[in-house]
Protein backbone atom coordinates (compact mmCIF):
# COMPACT_ATOMS: atom_id res chain seq x y z
CA UNK A 1 0.00 0.00 0.00
CA UNK A 2 1.25 3.46 -0.71
CA UNK A 3 2.17 6.25 1.61
CA UNK A 4 -0.94 8.56 2.57
CA UNK A 5 -0.04 12.47 1.60
CA UNK A 6 -1.69 13.63 4.33
CA UNK A 7 -1.92 17.96 4.49
CA UNK A 8 -2.99 18.96 7.89
CA UNK A 9 -4.35 22.76 8.04
CA UNK A 10 -5.14 24.87 11.04
CA UNK A 11 -4.01 27.89 12.67
CA UNK A 12 -2.87 26.27 16.08
CA UNK A 13 0.80 26.06 14.87
CA UNK A 14 1.54 23.64 17.76
CA UNK A 15 -1.39 21.62 17.34
CA UNK A 16 0.24 21.33 13.29
CA UNK A 17 3.67 20.26 14.65
CA UNK A 18 2.70 17.67 17.24
CA UNK A 19 -0.18 16.21 16.03
CA UNK A 20 2.43 15.96 12.47
CA UNK A 21 4.78 14.07 14.28
CA UNK A 22 2.58 11.83 15.71
CA UNK A 23 0.56 10.62 12.47
CA UNK A 24 4.20 10.77 10.96
CA UNK A 25 4.76 8.08 13.67
CA UNK A 26 2.98 6.59 12.04
CA UNK A 27 3.42 5.77 8.86
CA UNK A 28 1.64 8.96 6.76
CA UNK A 29 3.56 11.88 5.33
CA UNK A 30 2.46 14.79 6.89
CA UNK A 31 2.98 18.12 5.84
CA UNK A 32 1.18 21.21 7.92
CA UNK A 33 0.20 24.83 7.50
CA UNK A 34 -1.55 27.57 9.28
CA UNK A 35 -4.39 29.05 6.59
CA UNK A 36 -6.69 27.90 4.16
CA UNK A 37 -4.81 30.26 1.46
CA UNK A 38 -1.93 28.67 2.11
CA UNK A 39 -2.89 25.07 2.14
CA UNK A 40 -4.85 25.79 -1.57
CA UNK A 41 -1.48 26.86 -2.72
CA UNK A 42 0.17 23.44 -1.59
CA UNK A 43 -2.48 21.70 -2.79
CA UNK A 44 -1.66 23.37 -6.43
CA UNK A 45 2.29 22.39 -5.57
CA UNK A 46 1.92 18.69 -4.54
CA UNK A 47 -0.53 15.99 -5.21
CA UNK A 48 -2.07 15.12 -1.33
CA UNK A 49 -4.54 12.49 -0.86
CA UNK A 50 -6.61 13.49 2.36
CA UNK A 51 -6.54 17.37 3.99
CA UNK A 52 -7.55 17.40 7.60
CA UNK A 53 -8.86 20.95 7.90
CA UNK A 54 -9.94 23.34 10.64
CA UNK A 55 -12.89 25.05 10.30
CA UNK A 56 -11.93 27.66 12.54
CA UNK A 57 -9.57 29.56 11.08
CA UNK A 58 -8.85 33.61 11.07
CA UNK A 59 -8.95 34.84 7.11
CA UNK A 60 -10.42 32.13 4.82
CA UNK A 61 -12.24 29.71 7.16
CA UNK A 62 -12.41 26.12 7.06
CA UNK A 63 -15.60 25.59 5.13
CA UNK A 64 -14.76 28.58 2.72
CA UNK A 65 -11.29 26.77 2.08
CA UNK A 66 -13.31 23.19 1.46
CA UNK A 67 -15.34 24.98 -1.26
CA UNK A 68 -12.32 25.77 -3.13
CA UNK A 69 -10.66 22.47 -2.79
CA UNK A 70 -13.91 21.15 -3.89
CA UNK A 71 -13.49 23.10 -7.24
CA UNK A 72 -9.85 22.83 -8.46
CA UNK A 73 -9.41 18.93 -6.74
CA UNK A 74 -12.53 17.58 -6.24
CA UNK A 75 -10.83 14.12 -5.36
CA UNK A 76 -8.86 15.41 -2.79
CA UNK A 77 -10.57 13.96 0.46
CA UNK A 78 -11.29 16.59 3.33
CA UNK A 79 -11.66 15.93 6.60
CA UNK A 80 -13.39 19.09 9.02
CA UNK A 81 -11.47 19.43 12.02
CA UNK A 82 -13.96 21.79 14.83
CA UNK A 83 -13.66 22.84 18.26
CA UNK A 84 -17.37 22.55 18.78
CA UNK A 85 -20.06 19.83 18.30
CA UNK A 86 -21.93 22.01 15.84
CA UNK A 87 -24.29 20.07 14.08
CA UNK A 88 -24.81 23.11 11.80
CA UNK A 89 -21.50 22.82 10.56
CA UNK A 90 -20.85 19.32 10.24
CA UNK A 91 -23.90 19.12 7.85
CA UNK A 92 -23.09 22.26 5.85
CA UNK A 93 -19.19 20.39 5.78
CA UNK A 94 -20.97 17.07 4.34
CA UNK A 95 -23.09 18.91 1.95
CA UNK A 96 -19.69 20.68 0.48
CA UNK A 97 -18.36 17.62 -0.03
CA UNK A 98 -15.93 16.65 3.04
CA UNK A 99 -15.38 13.11 3.72
CA UNK A 100 -16.11 13.10 7.40
CA UNK A 101 -15.77 15.12 10.50
CA UNK A 102 -13.55 15.50 13.46
CA UNK A 103 -13.96 16.69 17.27
CA UNK A 104 -11.12 18.55 18.33
CA UNK A 105 -9.37 17.48 20.98
CA UNK A 106 -9.40 13.75 18.79
CA UNK A 107 -8.18 10.38 20.02
CA UNK A 108 -5.22 9.83 17.69
CA UNK A 109 -6.43 6.03 16.71
CA UNK A 110 -9.99 7.92 15.22
CA UNK A 111 -7.64 10.69 13.54
CA UNK A 112 -5.70 7.43 11.70
CA UNK A 113 -8.96 5.16 11.25
CA UNK A 114 -10.76 8.42 9.39
CA UNK A 115 -7.75 9.45 7.25
CA UNK A 116 -7.15 5.70 5.85
CA UNK A 117 -10.89 5.09 5.39
CA UNK A 118 -11.01 9.04 3.36
CA UNK A 119 -8.33 7.50 1.48
CA UNK A 120 -9.86 4.52 0.89
CA UNK A 121 -12.59 5.95 -0.54
CA UNK A 122 -10.21 8.37 -2.93
CA UNK A 123 -8.89 5.62 -3.88
CA UNK A 124 -12.30 3.95 -5.12
CA UNK A 125 -13.50 7.06 -6.72
CA UNK A 126 -10.41 7.48 -8.68
CA UNK A 127 -11.60 3.89 -9.91
CA UNK B 1 -25.63 54.12 3.34
CA UNK B 2 -28.57 55.74 2.19
CA UNK B 3 -30.15 58.95 3.32
CA UNK B 4 -30.54 60.09 7.01
CA UNK B 5 -33.73 59.19 8.30
CA UNK B 6 -35.17 60.82 11.98
CA UNK B 7 -32.91 61.16 14.69
CA UNK B 8 -34.23 60.56 17.92
CA UNK B 9 -31.39 60.61 20.96
CA UNK B 10 -32.64 59.23 23.95
CA UNK B 11 -31.86 60.09 27.41
CA UNK B 12 -31.75 57.89 30.40
CA UNK B 13 -34.96 58.60 32.55
CA UNK B 14 -35.71 58.19 36.31
CA UNK B 15 -38.25 59.58 38.54
CA UNK B 16 -36.72 62.61 38.01
CA UNK B 17 -38.99 64.69 36.52
CA UNK B 18 -41.96 63.26 39.23
CA UNK B 19 -40.01 64.51 42.15
CA UNK B 20 -39.74 68.01 40.14
CA UNK B 21 -43.78 67.85 39.58
CA UNK B 22 -44.41 67.01 43.79
CA UNK B 23 -41.94 69.82 44.68
CA UNK B 24 -43.67 72.23 42.58
CA UNK B 25 -46.80 71.03 44.39
CA UNK B 26 -45.61 71.74 47.82
CA UNK B 27 -44.23 74.93 46.64
CA UNK B 28 -47.80 75.99 44.88
CA UNK B 29 -49.53 76.96 48.75
CA UNK B 30 -46.78 78.70 50.07
CA UNK B 31 -46.74 80.87 46.70
CA UNK B 32 -50.28 81.29 46.73
CA UNK B 33 -50.00 82.59 51.18
CA UNK B 34 -47.18 84.94 49.83
CA UNK B 35 -49.50 86.63 47.21
CA UNK B 36 -51.94 86.68 48.87
CA UNK B 37 -50.40 88.28 52.14
CA UNK B 38 -48.40 90.96 49.80
CA UNK B 39 -52.19 92.20 48.26
CA UNK B 40 -53.34 92.73 52.03
CA UNK B 41 -50.15 95.10 52.55
CA UNK B 42 -51.24 96.70 49.42
CA UNK B 43 -54.68 96.96 49.95
CA UNK B 44 -53.71 98.26 54.02
CA UNK B 45 -55.78 95.74 55.23
CA UNK B 46 -59.00 98.41 55.36
CA UNK B 47 -62.15 96.35 54.47
CA UNK B 48 -62.07 92.63 54.53
CA UNK B 49 -60.27 92.21 57.34
CA UNK B 50 -61.74 89.18 59.00
CA UNK B 51 -62.67 86.91 55.42
CA UNK B 52 -58.68 88.02 54.87
CA UNK B 53 -57.42 86.08 58.30
CA UNK B 54 -59.95 83.57 57.64
CA UNK B 55 -58.72 82.78 54.41
CA UNK B 56 -54.93 82.91 55.48
CA UNK B 57 -55.88 80.40 58.15
CA UNK B 58 -57.29 78.26 55.73
CA UNK B 59 -54.36 78.48 53.49
CA UNK B 60 -52.05 77.80 56.41
CA UNK B 61 -54.11 74.93 57.40
CA UNK B 62 -53.66 73.30 53.95
CA UNK B 63 -50.33 73.87 53.55
CA UNK B 64 -49.72 72.36 57.24
CA UNK B 65 -51.66 69.16 55.88
CA UNK B 66 -50.23 68.93 52.72
CA UNK B 67 -46.47 68.58 54.15
CA UNK B 68 -47.02 64.82 55.35
CA UNK B 69 -48.26 63.71 52.26
CA UNK B 70 -45.84 65.60 50.31
CA UNK B 71 -42.88 64.18 52.75
CA UNK B 72 -44.34 60.73 52.24
CA UNK B 73 -44.95 61.21 47.90
CA UNK B 74 -41.17 61.79 47.77
CA UNK B 75 -40.31 58.93 49.99
CA UNK B 76 -42.54 56.89 47.97
CA UNK B 77 -40.99 57.63 44.93
CA UNK B 78 -37.15 57.35 46.14
CA UNK B 79 -38.87 53.91 47.11
CA UNK B 80 -39.68 53.12 43.42
CA UNK B 81 -36.40 54.93 42.01
CA UNK B 82 -35.01 51.96 43.88
CA UNK B 83 -36.95 49.37 43.09
CA UNK B 84 -36.51 50.12 39.77
CA UNK B 85 -32.74 50.00 39.56
CA UNK B 86 -33.33 46.71 41.64
CA UNK B 87 -35.17 45.92 38.56
CA UNK B 88 -33.08 46.30 35.95
CA UNK B 89 -30.44 44.84 37.70
CA UNK B 90 -32.50 41.73 38.21
CA UNK B 91 -33.04 42.24 34.06
CA UNK B 92 -29.73 42.18 33.42
CA UNK B 93 -28.89 39.24 35.12
CA UNK B 94 -31.55 37.49 33.80
CA UNK B 95 -30.35 38.48 30.15
CA UNK B 96 -26.75 37.84 31.00
CA UNK B 97 -28.09 33.68 32.41
CA UNK B 98 -30.13 33.44 28.77
CA UNK B 99 -26.93 34.76 26.47
CA UNK B 100 -24.78 33.00 28.69
CA UNK B 101 -25.93 29.82 26.24
CA UNK B 102 -24.70 31.79 23.30
CA UNK B 103 -21.83 32.76 24.76
CA UNK B 104 -20.68 29.56 26.29
CA UNK B 105 -20.73 27.68 22.82
CA UNK B 106 -18.05 30.40 21.60
CA UNK B 107 -16.18 29.72 24.31
CA UNK B 108 -16.12 25.84 24.57
CA UNK B 109 -14.67 26.42 21.15
CA UNK B 110 -12.01 28.32 22.48
CA UNK B 111 -11.08 26.41 25.38
CA UNK B 112 -11.35 23.15 22.86
CA UNK B 113 -7.96 24.55 20.82
CA UNK B 114 -5.52 24.68 23.97
CA UNK B 115 -7.26 21.17 25.11
CA UNK B 116 -6.71 19.46 21.45
CA UNK B 117 -2.82 21.04 22.01
CA UNK B 118 -2.55 19.49 25.50
CA UNK B 119 -3.99 16.04 24.26
CA UNK B 120 -1.40 15.93 21.24
CA UNK B 121 1.16 16.74 23.46
CA UNK B 122 0.39 13.99 25.97
CA UNK B 123 -0.23 11.97 23.33
CA UNK B 124 3.43 12.26 22.07
CA UNK B 125 5.10 11.81 25.18
CA UNK B 126 3.23 8.53 25.13
CA UNK B 127 4.66 8.05 21.66
CA UNK B 128 7.86 8.67 23.09
CA UNK B 129 7.55 6.89 25.91
CA UNK B 130 6.41 3.63 24.44
CA UNK B 131 8.70 3.76 21.33
CA UNK B 132 11.56 1.20 21.46
CA UNK B 133 15.14 2.70 21.12
CA UNK B 134 15.77 5.45 19.21
CA UNK B 135 17.88 8.42 20.55
CA UNK B 136 17.27 8.45 24.52
CA UNK B 137 18.82 11.70 25.06
CA UNK B 138 16.84 13.42 22.05
CA UNK B 139 13.28 11.71 23.11
CA UNK B 140 13.96 14.10 26.72
CA UNK B 141 14.18 16.84 24.81
CA UNK B 142 11.10 16.15 22.87
CA UNK B 143 9.67 15.38 26.24
CA UNK B 144 10.64 18.56 27.62
CA UNK B 145 9.35 20.56 24.85
CA UNK B 146 5.87 18.73 25.23
CA UNK B 147 5.51 19.25 29.20
CA UNK B 148 6.29 22.78 28.56
CA UNK B 149 3.80 23.46 25.93
CA UNK B 150 1.08 21.47 28.30
CA UNK B 151 1.91 24.08 30.95
CA UNK B 152 1.33 26.71 28.38
CA UNK B 153 -1.94 25.75 27.23
CA UNK B 154 -2.90 25.23 30.99
CA UNK B 155 -2.04 28.94 31.17
CA UNK B 156 -4.22 29.58 28.33
CA UNK B 157 -7.09 27.74 29.32
CA UNK B 158 -7.11 29.32 32.28
CA UNK B 159 -7.29 32.54 31.28
CA UNK B 160 -10.56 31.26 29.03
CA UNK B 161 -12.29 29.76 32.28
CA UNK B 162 -11.74 33.01 33.48
CA UNK B 163 -13.22 35.23 31.25
CA UNK B 164 -16.53 32.57 31.51
CA UNK B 165 -16.33 33.38 35.22
CA UNK B 166 -16.14 37.44 34.72
CA UNK B 167 -18.77 37.52 32.47
CA UNK B 168 -21.10 35.89 34.87
CA UNK B 169 -20.35 38.02 37.78
CA UNK B 170 -21.82 40.67 39.22
CA UNK B 171 -21.77 43.56 37.09
CA UNK B 172 -20.58 46.15 39.79
CA UNK B 173 -17.29 46.32 38.76
CA UNK B 174 -14.98 49.18 39.17
CA UNK B 175 -15.11 51.73 36.47
CA UNK B 176 -12.15 50.62 33.82
CA UNK B 177 -10.25 52.12 30.50
CA UNK B 178 -12.20 50.38 27.74
CA UNK B 179 -10.80 50.34 24.46
CA UNK B 180 -13.73 50.27 22.36
CA UNK B 181 -12.20 49.27 19.40
CA UNK B 182 -10.63 45.94 21.24
CA UNK B 183 -14.03 45.34 22.85
CA UNK B 184 -15.90 45.88 19.81
CA UNK B 185 -13.33 43.31 17.55
CA UNK B 186 -13.56 41.12 20.38
CA UNK B 187 -17.63 40.93 20.47
CA UNK B 188 -17.02 40.44 16.88
CA UNK B 189 -15.91 37.36 17.15
CA UNK B 190 -18.17 35.83 19.85
CA UNK B 191 -20.67 36.40 17.12
CA UNK B 192 -18.08 34.60 14.44
CA UNK B 193 -20.27 31.75 13.94
CA UNK B 194 -23.50 34.17 13.37
CA UNK B 195 -21.74 35.71 10.65
CA UNK B 196 -20.99 32.50 8.89
CA UNK B 197 -24.48 31.71 8.90
CA UNK B 198 -25.46 34.37 7.07
CA UNK B 199 -24.39 36.14 4.48
CA UNK B 200 -23.18 39.31 6.49
CA UNK B 201 -20.69 41.63 5.15
CA UNK B 202 -18.50 43.33 7.75
CA UNK B 203 -16.85 46.82 7.64
CA UNK B 204 -15.04 48.15 10.22
CA UNK B 205 -14.45 52.37 10.23
CA UNK B 206 -12.16 52.23 13.26
CA UNK B 207 -10.48 55.42 14.75
CA UNK B 208 -6.89 55.62 14.13
CA UNK B 209 -6.52 56.52 17.89
CA UNK B 210 -8.69 53.98 19.89
CA UNK B 211 -11.04 55.96 21.46
CA UNK B 212 -11.18 54.98 25.22
CA UNK B 213 -13.95 55.04 27.30
CA UNK B 214 -14.43 54.43 31.34
CA UNK B 215 -16.89 51.41 32.05
CA UNK B 216 -17.15 47.70 33.02
CA UNK B 217 -16.42 45.52 30.00
CA UNK B 218 -18.39 42.83 30.77
CA UNK B 219 -21.25 45.57 30.70
CA UNK B 220 -20.49 47.20 27.50
CA UNK B 221 -19.27 44.09 25.79
CA UNK B 222 -23.02 42.96 26.90
CA UNK B 223 -24.67 46.34 25.33
CA UNK B 224 -22.39 45.61 21.81
CA UNK B 225 -23.36 42.24 22.04
CA UNK B 226 -27.08 43.21 22.42
CA UNK B 227 -26.69 45.74 19.33
CA UNK B 228 -25.13 43.39 17.11
CA UNK B 229 -27.10 40.47 17.80
CA UNK B 230 -30.48 43.15 16.92
CA UNK B 231 -28.69 44.27 13.62
CA UNK B 232 -27.78 40.35 12.45
CA UNK B 233 -31.84 39.70 12.98
CA UNK B 234 -32.96 43.05 11.39
CA UNK B 235 -30.75 41.72 8.32
CA UNK B 236 -32.22 38.20 8.32
CA UNK B 237 -31.86 35.28 5.74
CA UNK B 238 -30.94 37.41 3.20
CA UNK B 239 -28.01 39.31 5.02
CA UNK B 240 -26.17 42.95 4.13
CA UNK B 241 -23.76 44.54 5.71
CA UNK B 242 -23.12 45.26 9.02
CA UNK B 243 -20.95 48.62 9.70
CA UNK B 244 -18.58 49.22 13.17
CA UNK B 245 -17.06 52.09 13.42
CA UNK B 246 -15.41 54.27 16.15
CA UNK B 247 -14.56 58.19 16.99
CA UNK B 248 -13.62 60.40 19.72
CA UNK B 249 -14.32 63.76 19.68
CA UNK B 250 -13.43 66.41 22.66
CA UNK B 251 -15.09 64.57 25.70
CA UNK B 252 -17.12 62.23 24.15
CA UNK B 253 -16.16 58.51 22.54
CA UNK B 254 -18.31 56.92 20.61
CA UNK B 255 -18.88 53.28 18.72
CA UNK B 256 -21.81 52.38 16.29
CA UNK B 257 -23.33 49.74 14.63
CA UNK B 258 -24.98 49.74 11.29
CA UNK B 259 -26.96 47.52 9.51
CA UNK B 260 -28.95 47.51 5.90
CA UNK B 261 -31.82 45.69 7.23
CA UNK B 262 -35.52 46.30 7.56
CA UNK B 263 -34.85 49.56 9.50
CA UNK B 264 -37.55 50.94 12.18
CA UNK B 265 -40.72 52.33 11.70
CA UNK B 266 -41.24 55.74 12.67
CA UNK B 267 -43.97 54.12 15.34
CA UNK B 268 -41.80 52.44 17.44
CA UNK B 269 -39.23 54.60 17.52
CA UNK B 270 -40.60 55.64 21.12
CA UNK B 271 -41.33 52.42 22.11
CA UNK B 272 -37.85 50.82 21.48
CA UNK B 273 -36.40 51.07 24.49
CA UNK B 274 -39.17 50.15 26.96
CA UNK B 275 -38.53 46.80 28.24
CA UNK B 276 -39.99 44.02 26.83
CA UNK B 277 -41.02 45.87 23.51
CA UNK B 278 -40.08 43.74 20.44
CA UNK B 279 -41.39 42.98 16.80
CA UNK B 280 -40.08 39.37 16.94
CA UNK B 281 -42.03 36.46 17.32
CA UNK B 282 -42.41 34.34 20.73
CA UNK B 283 -39.08 32.46 21.42
CA UNK B 284 -37.28 34.68 19.06
CA UNK B 285 -37.08 37.92 21.48
CA UNK B 286 -37.54 39.24 24.56
CA UNK B 287 -37.76 43.06 24.38
CA UNK B 288 -34.52 43.45 26.78
CA UNK B 289 -31.71 43.87 24.73
CA UNK B 290 -32.30 47.15 24.14
CA UNK B 291 -33.62 48.79 27.45
CA UNK B 292 -30.97 46.60 29.44
CA UNK B 293 -28.19 48.79 26.68
CA UNK B 294 -30.05 51.91 27.54
CA UNK B 295 -29.82 51.47 31.41
CA UNK B 296 -25.68 50.45 31.26
CA UNK B 297 -25.47 53.45 29.33
CA UNK B 298 -27.04 55.96 31.19
CA UNK B 299 -25.70 54.37 34.79
CA UNK B 300 -21.87 54.83 32.61
CA UNK B 301 -23.51 58.71 31.91
CA UNK B 302 -24.11 58.38 28.41
CA UNK B 303 -26.53 57.65 25.75
CA UNK B 304 -27.53 55.94 22.36
CA UNK B 305 -28.83 57.38 19.51
CA UNK B 306 -30.57 55.49 16.84
CA UNK B 307 -30.82 56.86 13.22
CA UNK B 308 -33.03 54.58 10.61
CA UNK B 309 -34.51 54.91 7.64
CA UNK B 310 -37.50 52.40 7.81
CA UNK B 311 -36.51 49.50 5.00
CA UNK B 312 -32.77 50.83 4.51
CA UNK B 313 -31.42 50.23 7.38
CA UNK B 314 -30.35 51.17 11.34
CA UNK B 315 -27.73 52.77 12.98
CA UNK B 316 -27.53 52.44 16.49
CA UNK B 317 -24.88 54.89 18.51
CA UNK B 318 -23.41 54.54 21.96
CA UNK B 319 -21.77 57.58 23.05
CA UNK B 320 -19.88 57.41 26.34
CA UNK B 321 -18.11 60.16 28.08
CA UNK B 322 -14.23 59.75 27.02
CA UNK B 323 -12.01 58.55 29.87
CA UNK B 324 -8.98 61.48 29.30
CA UNK B 325 -8.65 64.10 31.75
CA UNK B 326 -6.73 65.67 29.32
CA UNK B 327 -8.98 67.67 26.57
CA UNK B 328 -8.12 66.51 23.38
CA UNK B 329 -7.36 68.88 20.27
CA UNK B 330 -9.50 67.66 17.16
CA UNK B 331 -6.30 66.88 14.96
CA UNK B 332 -3.17 66.48 16.49
CA UNK B 333 -1.23 64.66 13.53
CA UNK B 334 -1.37 61.39 15.10
CA UNK B 335 1.48 62.42 17.91
CA UNK B 336 -0.56 61.10 20.61
CA UNK B 337 0.32 58.96 23.56
CA UNK B 338 -0.89 55.66 24.17
CA UNK B 339 -3.56 55.47 26.10
CA UNK B 340 -4.46 52.54 29.17
CA UNK B 341 -6.27 50.10 27.25
CA UNK B 342 -8.62 47.28 29.18
CA UNK B 343 -8.35 43.71 28.02
CA UNK B 344 -11.69 42.30 27.16
N1 LIG C 1 -31.05 47.23 14.18
C1 LIG C 1 -32.41 47.19 14.21
N2 LIG C 1 -33.13 47.28 13.07
C2 LIG C 1 -34.49 47.23 13.11
N3 LIG C 1 -35.21 47.10 14.25
C3 LIG C 1 -34.55 47.01 15.41
C4 LIG C 1 -33.12 47.05 15.47
N4 LIG C 1 -32.76 46.94 16.76
C5 LIG C 1 -33.90 46.83 17.48
N5 LIG C 1 -34.98 46.86 16.67
C6 LIG C 1 -36.38 46.77 17.09
O1 LIG C 1 -36.46 47.03 18.47
C7 LIG C 1 -37.09 45.95 19.15
C8 LIG C 1 -36.54 45.85 20.54
O2 LIG C 1 -35.20 45.45 20.51
P1 LIG C 1 -34.58 44.74 21.78
O3 LIG C 1 -33.16 44.43 21.51
O4 LIG C 1 -34.87 45.56 22.98
O5 LIG C 1 -35.43 43.41 21.91
P2 LIG C 1 -35.43 42.13 20.96
O6 LIG C 1 -34.24 42.15 20.08
O7 LIG C 1 -36.75 42.06 20.31
O8 LIG C 1 -35.30 40.95 22.00
P3 LIG C 1 -33.99 40.53 22.84
O9 LIG C 1 -32.94 41.56 22.57
O10 LIG C 1 -34.42 40.53 24.25
O11 LIG C 1 -33.63 39.20 22.33
C9 LIG C 1 -36.87 44.75 18.26
O12 LIG C 1 -37.84 43.76 18.43
C10 LIG C 1 -36.94 45.37 16.86
O13 LIG C 1 -38.27 45.54 16.45
MG1 LIG D 1 -32.22 42.44 20.86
Amino acid sequence: MRVIRLLLVDDEERFVETLGKRLTARGLYVEGTHSGEAALALLQARPFDVVLLDVRMPGMDGIQALREIKKVQPLVQVILLSGNASINTAVEGMRLGAADYLLKPAEIEEVMAKVEEAFEKKRLEEG
Amino acid sequence: MGGRGEIKAIAPVGGRSLRTAVLALAALPALVLLAFALLLALTGGRRPGALAGLLLLALCAVLLASIPLILHLLHRLSAMERQGAAFYHELTRLAKVASLGEVSSSIAHDLNNPLAIMNEEAGWVMDLLQGAGGDERAAREEIRHSVEQIQIQIRRSREITQRILNWARDTDEPAAAVDLNLLLNKTLYLLESDLQRVQVRVVKRLASVPPVAAGSVAELRQVFLNLMKNALDAMGETGGTLTIATSSSPGEVRASIGDTGSGIPPEALPRLFEPFFTTKEEGKGTGLGLAISSWIVGKLGGRIEVESTPGQGAVFTVVLPARTSEAMEPCNGGSHAGHPTAAG
